[in-house]
């Protein structure tokens, strides 16, 4: 290989496909990136953006063997990736021992580890009282940073990060993005992100991909959002302005026009409720109720609770208190264990939800009363609507991150329900697809189901919540005052003597 | 359950290389495996008890408590060679159970190595750090770091996959899955739980795999060493106690 | 014959791992079959022989019985069972790679990886003989150690080509085979 200085990275005429598929991932496609160039890629869930962030780095076919070839590839010899999964990126149990996991492999002498660790962790905004403490005990968001923090340990010439920032809070993710800005400033950055408001501006390049993973455009940002606002709005891009024309559009407005309470009937109650995990109590609910029709946005910090909420009510951890659904008493008995009725889960990590061996079998198994044919239509309908690749055969396994979390959303929608707690169900979405889940949401809701949704994303809770729920620190707060009183809720250290609770 | 593990004091033992423990351990033990000599196991587990009761550095209670798993192995794998074993000189016979005094004899050598067997088992781990193991082994005796590393990621992950099958249990009540009754349904749920267990761990583990050579992590390439482990004087210790243990068990054994 | 890559060695390491936790649930069940149903306790050791055959059946790479076996042997022992599995896994694991290496690492039958635990068994039995397992009357060891031997073939034979079947099916097998050469083809197109 001549590796030429002009580039950092260049590929030229790349093909890809995944065995047993059909059809090309990527025909004939040509990229190069100049030393320090910072691009942001863009394309709609599922056009390959991962794979090919695999491919520039050498993880395809180096470590993982797919059916490639190209005319031409020049790779970085110096490179590191912040996977997208925050659970499967570490190898030692302790925070120091995996960042001197980089460092012995960089041949680092001993004495020299410690600082360079502390300088590290101080970089990416980490602060730890010891450092040998367990990485499991850390929340999502503190992983992202150690992955990141690791990655800059390497000085790598070039950086891939696929969407370093899907599960962080809004305030974790500004803290990461400007730690990672002043951090990489003289290095190659490619980035894959959904979330692009606080990168748009910092990035030279903007890479727009098609359905097809072809390139259809490569500009400055400027020109990008300026010049092919078309394009971005077909393929279901997100784009700076992206919801403040959601909610000029026709479709939006009918949507919320008179949007009145569906009826008062109490579906959820809690009081005095606490949730387990193992011994130690992770969540408490003085008072709170949901009703038919709620749509009730729960939003707080990284590992605030907010998973352990939903899990509690779903009756997967162990609670004390009352407990009310659909006005009965859920009473957690000691064997046999039955979930209530009506309620149905939406996992945070997608891969949690699936059972079965493919995509169709997964939408149809939990269609008990439905006949055979009525139960194809069902989910041939989802498929459609979640815009998920209808080779229907495929593992949910072989998908890309946010078809996998289409799938677990759409897995959820059985008829038998009318509860549905959502833990996060548009992370990593592009926005054609969050508006849809959105939308059909919304529907549900109109006909009268309740939902419980956590999410980081404000114009979400602003622009679809009937109401929101707070957790700060393992208590849950149902302020009703809508909207305007969130962001000051969900930052504000007065949640404690506003509700006249103390721990 | 790790606070357990702490030791109430830490004696000479934990002060010895853990590689070179091992080793030297795992040595005695092939001796323990091939001897065939009813007194010299006997002797042999006497020395290993010695070291489990005296030197592992933890309460009389929890190695009173450990000592319950050692006795049932010795009874339970004696059981069998004393009343099915093979012998001459018969003492009882019932039906098919025949007790001889040399499937008595046969009973008590078995008996001991497996004692044996369990004492330096508990004694080697209940004075180690696992990851100081790997690392003294990567150090002090050459094992390709890729096994080493391979070893302590895959140990890492064991939570992991415990809380897996936790997680499974769940989502197939989530999702309201029902099984069919009887044997279909005992191979229904096996499957539903092993494959998954498998499939999951199976991904899991490339990635991590893949994670690391990220971290630039390559196979036989030169490195240092996070926890640096060294030879120091209690190895010499722990040599001559073992050379003394060994002369010491020969003679009392074949000394007549 | 490919090399081991490092992703194929922690794979094979891990799954050696994950059966071992299932071999301590399993040592549960046999402790409490072992001493009422003594016919039975040997018709379920043949969990003990899985090991080294699933992982070969799974990845098929040479090395990968004997790797996975001391995998499972060292989990074992670091739960507590002694260090001679250690023994027990490494001289398991290479009778079923010898085997394996018998048929040039080119037959994933359920005849043959039966025949692996049927190896591996008999590995193990040697191992019983030093140890004093074996110090029975000759109907008592034809009865014991020939259960033992059925079992070791319907666990390998059986049961892990049935599992590995069904992990083909999910599709994760890909992540470790290597890829048809037929793939590559299809890229001209
Ligand atoms: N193992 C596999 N076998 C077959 N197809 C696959 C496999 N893995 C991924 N795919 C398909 O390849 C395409 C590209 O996947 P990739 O993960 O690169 O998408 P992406 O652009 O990163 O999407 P997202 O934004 O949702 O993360 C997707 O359509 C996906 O369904
Ligand atoms: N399996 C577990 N065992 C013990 N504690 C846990 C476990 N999972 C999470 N926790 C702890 O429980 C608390 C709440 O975690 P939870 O997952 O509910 O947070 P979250 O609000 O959903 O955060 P995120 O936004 O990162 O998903 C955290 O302090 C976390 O460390
Ligand atoms: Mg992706
Ligand atoms: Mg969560």
């Amino acid at each position: 290989m001549n590796y030429s200085n002009r580039y950092a990275i260049n590929l030229t005429n790349l093909r890809l496909k995944f065995p047993g598929e059909d059809s090309l991932i990527f025909k004939d496609l040509s990229f190069s990136v100049q030393p320090g160039e910072k691009v942001l890629m863009l394309g709609p869930s599922g056009c390959g953006k991962s794979t090919l962030l695999q491919v520039l780095s050498g993880i395809v076919p180096n470590s993982i063997e797919l059916p490639m070839k190209a005319d031409e590839i020049n790779l970085p010899d110096s490179w590191g990736f912040v996977f997208q999964d925050p659970d499967t990126q570490f190898c030692m149990s302790y925070v120091d021992e995996e960042l001197a996991f980089v460092l012995e492999n960089l041949n680092i002498p001993r004495s020299d580890m410690a600082p360079l660790i502390e300088e590290a962790l101080k970089r990416v905004d980490l602060h730890l009282e010891n450092l040998h403490t367990p990485i499991l005990e850390l929340s999502q968001g503190m992983k992202q940073r150690l992955a990141l923090a690791s990655v800059l340990l390497l000085e790598p010439v070039v950086l891939f990060l696929d969407e370093p920032s899907a599960l962080l809070d809004p305030e974790g993710t500004k803290q990461i993005w400007s730690s990672i800005k002043q951090a990489t400033a003289d290095k190659t950055v490619i980035i894959v992100e959904h979330k692009i408001d606080l990168i748009a501006d910092w990035v030279d390049r903007v890479v727009l991909f098609n359905d097809h993973g072809m390139i259809l455009a490569d500009d400055s940002p400027s020109t990008i959002f300026k010049h092919y606002q078309e394009e971005l709005k077909r393929y279901g891009i997100w784009y700076p302005s992206v919801w403040d024309e959601y909610k000029e559009s026709e479709s939006f407005k009918s949507m919320m026009h008179e949007r009145e309470q569906v009826s008062s009937f109490e579906k959820i109650l809690l009081n005095d409720f606490h949730g387990f995990r193992g011994t130690a109590p992770k969540i408490f609910a003085k008072k709170a109720v949901a009703k038919t029709g709620d749509w009730i946005a729960i939003t707080g910090e990284n590992g605030s609770g907010k998973s352990t909420l939903l899990l509690t009510l779903m009756q997967l951890l162990r609670t004390e208190g009352i407990y009310k659904v659909n006005g009965e008493r859920v009473i957690q008995k000691k064997r046999k264990k039955q979930l209530p009725k009506g309620l149905s889960l939406v996992f945070q990590n997608p891969e949690l939800q699936f059972v079965t061996n493919s995509i169709a079998e997964e939408l149809t198994v939990s269609l008990h009363k439905m006949s055979k044919p009525q139960a194809v239509n069902y989910a041939a309908d989802l498929m459609q609507l979640f815009n998920l690749p209808n080779s229907g055969t495929r593992h949910p396994y072989q998908l890309s991150t946010g078809q996998k979390r289409r799938l677990s959303v759409a897995t959820a929608l059985t008829p038998q329900t009318d509860i549905l707690l959502l833990d996060e169900p548009t992370f990593g979405q592009d926005a054609r697809n969050t508006f849809a889940i959105l939308e059909k949401l919304e529907q549900l809701r109109v006909q009268g189901i309740t939902i419980l949704m956590v999410t980081h994303d404000m114009e979400i809770v602003k622009n679809f919540a009937t109401s929101v729920w707070t957790v700060a620190d393992g208590v849950l707060y149902t302020n009703n005052e809508m909207v305007g009183g969130v962001f000051e809720c969900l930052h504000g250290s007065h949640l404690d003597e506003k509700h006249g609770y103390s721990k | 359950m790790l606070a357990w593990f702490t030791p109430r004091r830490e004696t000479w033992l934990f002060k010895v290389n853990p590689a070179l423990k091992f080793i030297i351990f795992f040595a005695f033990l092939l001796i323990t495996l091939f001897n065939q000599n009813l007194s010299f196991a006997v002797w042999q587990a006497v020395l290993y008890g010695i070291l489990f009761y005296g030197f592992s550095g933890y309460s009389m209670k929890k190695l009173a408590l450990l000592s319950i798993p050692l006795a049932i192995s010795f009874f339970s794998s004696a059981l069998t060679i004393v009343l099915f074993g093979k012998g001459e000189s018969v003492l009882w016979q019932w039906g098919l159970i025949k007790i001889s005094e040399e499937s008595i004899q046969h009973a008590l050598l078995l008996g001991s190595k497996s004692l044996s067997f369990g004492f330096v088992g508990f004694t080697f781990l209940l004075t180690i750090q696992p990851i100081l193991f790997f690392y003294a082994m990567m150090q002090q005796f050459r094992l390709p770091s890729k096994y080493a590393y391979s070893f302590i990621a895959s140990f890492r992950l064991i939570p992991a996959v415990t809380e897996e099958l936790q997680i499974r249990r769940n989502a197939l009540k989530v999702r309201n899955i029902q099984f069919s009754r009887g044997l279909k349904g005992m191979y229904e749920r096996l499957q539903m739980y092993t494959v998954p267990l498998f499939a999951e761990s199976i991904r899991r583990a490339q990635r991590i795999a893949v994670a690391m050579e990220a971290k630039q992590y390559q196979m036989g390439a030169a490195r240092t060493y996070y926890y640096p482990t060294r030879y120091s004087l209690m190895d010499g210790v722990f040599l001559t106690v073992m050379a003394i243990g060994l002369g010491v068990t020969l003679m009392l054994a074949f000394w007549r | 014959m490919k090399r081991l890559k490092f992703t194929d060695l922690l794979i094979t390491i891990m799954i050696g791992v994950v059966f071992g936790i299932l071999m301590k649930f399993w040592d549960d069940l046999y402790t409490v079959v072992k001493p009422i149903l003594p016919v039975a306790r040997q018709l379920i050791y043949g969990m003990w022989f899985m090991v080294g055959p699933f992982a070969y059946l799974l990845i098929r790479n040479p090395g990968t019985a004997l790797i996975a076996s001391i995998a499972g042997a060292s989990l074992s022992a670091f739960a507590g069972h002694g260090i001679e599995v250690l023994i027990y896994g490494f001289v398991q694991g290479l009778a079923a790679e010898l085997l394996f290496a018998a048929f040039r690492y080119k037959r994933f039958s359920m005849a043959v990886a039966g025949l692996a635990g049927v190896a591996s068994c008999l590995g193990s039995f040697t191992l019983d003989l030093f140890y004093g397992y074996a110090a029975l009357e000759t109907w008592a060891l034809i009865v014991k150690y020939g259960l033992r031997a059925i079992s070791a073939f319907i666990f390998t034979g059986i049961f892990a080509v049935l599992i590995v079947r069904a992990l083909e099916a999910t599709g994760v097998t890909s992540l470790i085979r290597p890829v048809d050469k037929k793939e590559y083809t299809m890229l001209d197109r």
